[in-house]
């Protein structure tokens, strides 16, 4: 740090919050465009099934429809969903409409009319005759011989092995694996089952689009991705990418949800079908199962160990499925491995993960991206190790998590879509997430004795360590703009989607810092692809790395013109002069200055000179962010039910730009990992349907069911990132299912390997556990 | 949602109420809280008949019963004083468990028990003070015990009559007389996916004099538990027959299984809370415990 920082570091307030907090109308759906139509999608009511017939006569005639759409009618472009850079590592196995319908939920036709009930109406008198096939449900059943083959269609691309349901394949291996096995004192081996978690944002997705007097497609809509949807959008509809803006509002929540073009097709053909405006808002039950979900897996994880507790090998086995469609299959199952097992420094390591299509609602990109599965099983397994090794499973973690200087190599094998990069370990804060967050929890004392008498309550602390990654290494880049206005304020663009987390702040942050300006004179517009420069969008932990990166970039050049004019303007040289407080000074003693805003005007009015530049930005590493979670539960032997007492999260983001909005996000990010942990998930009966698409049925975590948070920021100064940050909104999303599983153990000495950890697989842990004591004790009495 | 509404009435009294029931001829729908009907969505639904300014908000007495008006709010029920000094302030408990505040400032007594659901928080203690239920209808007024409404509370057979009162006659009082509320949810704020509640009145001596157990979410409608009430009375109670009650209830209800939690678990849990229903209801009675 040169001097002390002025704006960055600083808990500023939202740049949007007055609006926001003010009910300002900000959202995609605060905007009521004259003649707007309403779009509703007719789903699939079969798990799989050909559509043989479609008869859509009826629902045309009914007044105030304007369009119904069918395969018939739309043009057939194989596509991915994944809001990903081109050329996207996803299959393209999706249609905008298809004559085959693969999940429960899948687009079967789609209707415009002029009230919601009037297209609910047409949906349903739209005939549709099905020929009704063979689904296929259960992952494990996926690629067996005889099972329905999902995607039979010629035209689809990309996919592993289509006939037998198999997306994407991934095998990596540094070292070798049966050598570090031969070599291990000890051996453990378990199998992890997690589960569909679905997103859940406040704002479900929505999509508004129309024509603008030049006839080019407007499409307001509520995504991460606005670059990436514009061009998906232009290639399923066919028409060119000028032809087609997309302007991002404010957004109420992604979460990776909406790292994905969902809505933004098939809402662009029904205007393009009927000239008008259309909206199409999913219902909560639609968000539930028609969008898109986290990945289940099935994980068989094999760890060895020397007496001492140094890991020698580690393998990871995965089964995932996609769904109907491989959105992110490749490249989620792939964090699985590449940002899970590294965490370890074993010199061997293999991971191999099979992700198959099933007939069941989608899976996509949500935070955490992979590795809440991976972290689940890898941090239980190593807690059990260390217990069976009778060592503390802090110590353990002291001993073999990776350091400062490391090199990850299997990072290097496990790209998003090809090989990747080389991951070395710049910045490293993950010792005193440990030792801080352990203190927390009081976790030294807490280990040893609990109050835990003969109540059907015990207490019990666990913990986990985690990591992400800040950005896809050589992939993820952004752009940004800087002009400045008369008043000495500057206008700054960037193509970022700030989704609710803050990005608008923390970039305008960067630049104020870099400029030398307060916060009030920047002027932010982000996420629109008229107005703004290239990103490639929220996602992958990359805002504030890459995005921010990029706009240091820019505002380091446009300070550099504000310096040479400056340097005219009070005759100094331009390395005698700095910028602060609005304000250009000189470094000497004879303390010069000149005004931001006196600067505007000379440059503009005297000088005729615009101040802007621009900038692009990318990293061919992805820093990882570390993040350390404690525990302390409490569980009830009688009913099973587990209530988590105390959560501790310490995470090194590198530099916090924002330490308030940076909490914000391990905390929102915790309530999410809690609910994986504890309660939430998609359940879908015999036939593939959702049996609880509603908030009455999903449980997620509300505030009163929130424990005590301990949140501490342990920041550190990463090379790669502007003013030394790194990332902080998926990483902590990974440790509480582990923490709490190992705290469970700790608390009533049963593991529970499946999420979410249900109070009846606990109780019936416990009543298993009773029988196999009392059988033991039967043994040893002769 | 109710888009085939064409009119939503609000009647001053319950005459009107009835007379608009009457007139909707099945398409025309009671709501108050709105809590239950809202989410529903009834799309049959063609008149709303809003009857919280039909004057049932009330909490009286009535010689010697508490007389508690259809539309009170379960906020209202949790801050009045005379309910909370009713049986231990059973009834309060149990309206705190309803939902969340804003739930609670808007749901109605009436409608957790015209709602019909076999896990209505406030059926079990209800059913714990036998209370009734009082009907009105073109006919006139008539007073039903609590658990015969239940038991067709979802069956068309109170479609043009309304739930007017709810009237719960004093309950045993003095030293021996304890009272509890259970339940297990998922989450905080969730419908019960087990509640029990129970009513106990030993004698000097420690001997079960009068019990009441009822239990919701395990039965097609909340439900007494009579096998386990006959086998306790005027017997010590001890952890051997706690156990035994807990086995004998976990008989006596027919759970189901769903995405909430499974036939077993509910069965199993109701023995649990039975037994932490009647151990809070002695434990400070001082017996062998």
């Amino acid at each position: 740090m040169s001097r002390d920082r002025l704006v960055v570091g600083r808990n500023v307030r939202k740049v949007d919050g007055v609006k926001l907090v003010t009910g300002g109308a900000a959202f995609t759906d605060d905007v009521q465009i004259p003649g707007m139509l309403y779009g509703k999608i007719l789903p699939s009511p079969h798990a799989h099934a050909r559509i043989r017939r479609i008869d859509t006569r009826k629902a045309k005639a009914l007044a105030g429809v304007h369009a119904v759409l069918t395969y018939k009618d739309v043009p057939r472009v194989p596509h991915t969903t994944a809001g990903q850079a081109w050329p996207e590592p996803s299959p393209y196995d999706t249609y905008l409409l298809d004559s085959k319908v693969r999940f429960v939920g899948d687009r079967v036709a789609a209707v415009a009319a002029e009230s919601r009930a009037i297209a609910e109406r047409a949906l349903a008198l739209i005939e549709v005759d099905y020929e009704i096939l063979p689904a296929v449900l259960d992952m494990e059943q996926a690629m067996a011989p005889g099972a329905a083959v999902i995607h039979d269609e010629p035209d689809s691309t990309k996919i592993y092995d289509r006939e037998h349901n198999i997306a994407g394949y991934i095998l990596r291996e540094i070292g070798n694996v049966e050598q570090g096995f031969a070599d291990s004192d000890y051996i453990v081996e378990r199998e992890f089952r997690t589960q569909r978690q679905q997103h859940c944002p406040i704002e479900p997705h929505i999509t508004i689009s129309w024509l603008d007097t030049d006839g080019r497609l407007v499409i307001r809509t509520s995504t991460q991705v606005p670059y990436h949807s514009r061009r998906q959008v232009a290639m399923i509809l066919q028409i060119p990418v000028s032809r087609v803006h997309v302007i991002k509002p404010r957004i109420g929540g992604g979460f990776g949800g909406k790292q994905e073009m969902l809505l933004e097709d098939i809402c662009g053909a029904l205007t393009l079908a009927t000239r008008r405006p259309v909206k199409i808002e999913f219902t909560r039950e639609e968000e539930f199962y028609m969008a898109r979900s986290r990945h289940p897996q099935r994980l068989r994880m094999k760890m060895g160990v020397t007496r001492d507790g140094i890991v020698l090998a580690s393998q990871l086995t995965v089964l995932a499925t996609t769904g109907a469609y491989g959105s992110h299959s490749t490249t989620v199952q792939g964090n699985t491995g590449s940002k899970v097992l590294p965490l370890y420094r074993a010199p061997n390591m293999r991971f191999e993960c099979h992700v198959v299509y099933t007939n069941n609602p989608v899976a996509g990109a949500f935070r955490g991206y992979g590795c809440p599965q991976g972290f689940f099983a890898q941090e239980t397994l190593v807690d059990e190790i260390a217990c069976e090794l009778g060592m503390d499973p802090l110590e353990f973690h002291r001993k073999n998590v990776i350091r400062l200087g490391d090199t990850d190599h299997l990072s290097a094998q496990l790209g998003e879509g090809k090989e990747g990069l080389p991951r070395l370990v710049r910045s490293c804060g993950l010792p005193q997430c440990m030792e801080r967050a352990a203190r927390a929890i009081g976790w030294a004392q807490k280990r040893k004795s609990l109050p835990n008498g003969h109540s059907h309550l015990r207490r019990g602390v666990g913990m986990a360590c985690t990591m992400q990654g800040s950005g896809i290494a050589g992939v993820d880049w952004a752009s940004a703009f800087l002009k400045m206005n008369e008043d000495g304020s500057f206008y700054l663009q960037v193509g970022a989607s700030d989704v609710g987390g803050g990005a608008d702040t923390v970039l305008a942050q960067i630049a104020a810092e870099t400029l030398g300006v307060t916060l009030d004179k920047i002027i932010i517009t982000s996420g629109d692809t008229d107005i703004t420069p290239f990103d490639v969008g929220a996602y992958a932990s990359s805002t504030t790395i890459i995005s921010g990166g990029a706009v240091k970039k820019a505002a380091g050049k446009v300070r550099a013109q504000v310096l040479d004019l400056a340097s005219k303007m009070l005759d100094a040289p331009v390395d005698k002069l700095d910028c602060g407080n609005n304000e250009v000074f000189t470094t000497c003693v004879c303390r010069k200055a000149v005004s931001m805003t006196d600067l505007a005007m000379q440059a503009m009015y005297k000088e005729k000179l615009q101040i802007m530049d621009g900038a692009s930005h990318f990293n061919t590493d992805s820093p990882p962010p570390f993040c350390a979670t404690f525990a302390e539960v409490e569980v009830d032997t009688e009913t099973g039910q587990v209530r988590v007492v105390h959560l501790a999260t310490a995470v090194d983001p590198g530099t916090a730009i924002n330490p308030m909005q940076a909490e914000g996000q391990v905390e929102g990010a915790v309530a999410q990992g809690l609910g994986y942990a504890l309660t939430e998930e998609l359940v879908l009966d015999a036939a593939g349907r959702p049996v609880n698409a509603n908030f009455l049925d999903y449980k997620m975590f509300a505030a009163e069911d929130m424990p005590k948070l301990t949140t501490i920021l342990v920041e550190t100064d990463e090379p790669l990132g502007p003013y030394g940050a790194k990332s902080i909104s998926e990483v902590p999303i990974n440790g509480p299912a582990p923490a709490i599983a190992n705290a469970i153990f700790h608390a009533v000495g049963v593991r529970i390997r499946k999420l979410p950890i249900r109070p009846e697989d606990v109780l019936r842990a416990l009543g298993a556990k009773r029988a196999a004591n009392l059988e033991e004790e039967a043994l040893l009495t002769p | 949602m109710f888009d085939k509404v064409e009119a939503f009435y609000r009647p001053a009294n319950v005459r009107e109420a009835l007379r608009l029931l009457q007139s909707g001829k099945g398409q025309a729908r009671v709501v108050a809280g709105g809590t239950d009907v809202v989410v529903d969505g009834d799309d049959s639904v063609r008149f709303l008949i809003d009857i919280t300014h039909a004057g049932l908000s009330y909490i009286r007495r009535r010689g010697t019963a508490s007389v508690i008006g259809a539309t009170t709010t379960m906020a209202e029920l949790e801050a009045s004083p005379q309910i909370q000094s009713l049986a231990g302030g059973l009834l309060c408990k149990a309206a705190h468990s309803c939902g969340s505040m804003p739930i609670r400032n808007l749901a109605t007594l009436g409608g957790n028990m015209a709602n019909g659901s076999p896990a209505a928080d406030m059926a079990t203690p209800l059913l714990v003070l036998d209370a009734a239920v009082v009907m009105a209808d073109a006919k006139g007024r008539r007073r039903l015990p609590l658990a015969e409404y239940l038991g067709n509370a979802r069956s068309n057979r109170y479609a043009r009559s309304l739930v007017v009162e709810i009237v719960i006659p004093d309950p045993p009082r003095g030293k021996g007389c304890r009272w509890s509320f259970q339940k297990l949810g998922r989450t905080a704020v969730d419908i019960s996916l087990v509640n029990v509640s129970a009513g106990l009145h030993l004698d000097s001596r420690g001997r079960v004099k009068w019990v009441r157990i009822a239990l919701g979410s395990v039965a097609p409608a909340p439900m007494r538990a009579p096998g386990a009430e006959q086998r306790m009375t005027g017997r010590i109670l001890d952890q051997a027959l706690l156990a035994e009650i807990g086995a004998e209830v976990a008989r006596e209800v027919s759970p189901i299984s769903d995405a909430r939690a499974s036939a077993e678990y509910r069965r199993e849990i109701c023995s649990v809370l039975t037994r932490r229903a009647l151990e809070e209801c002695s434990a400070p009675a001082g017996c062998s415990l």
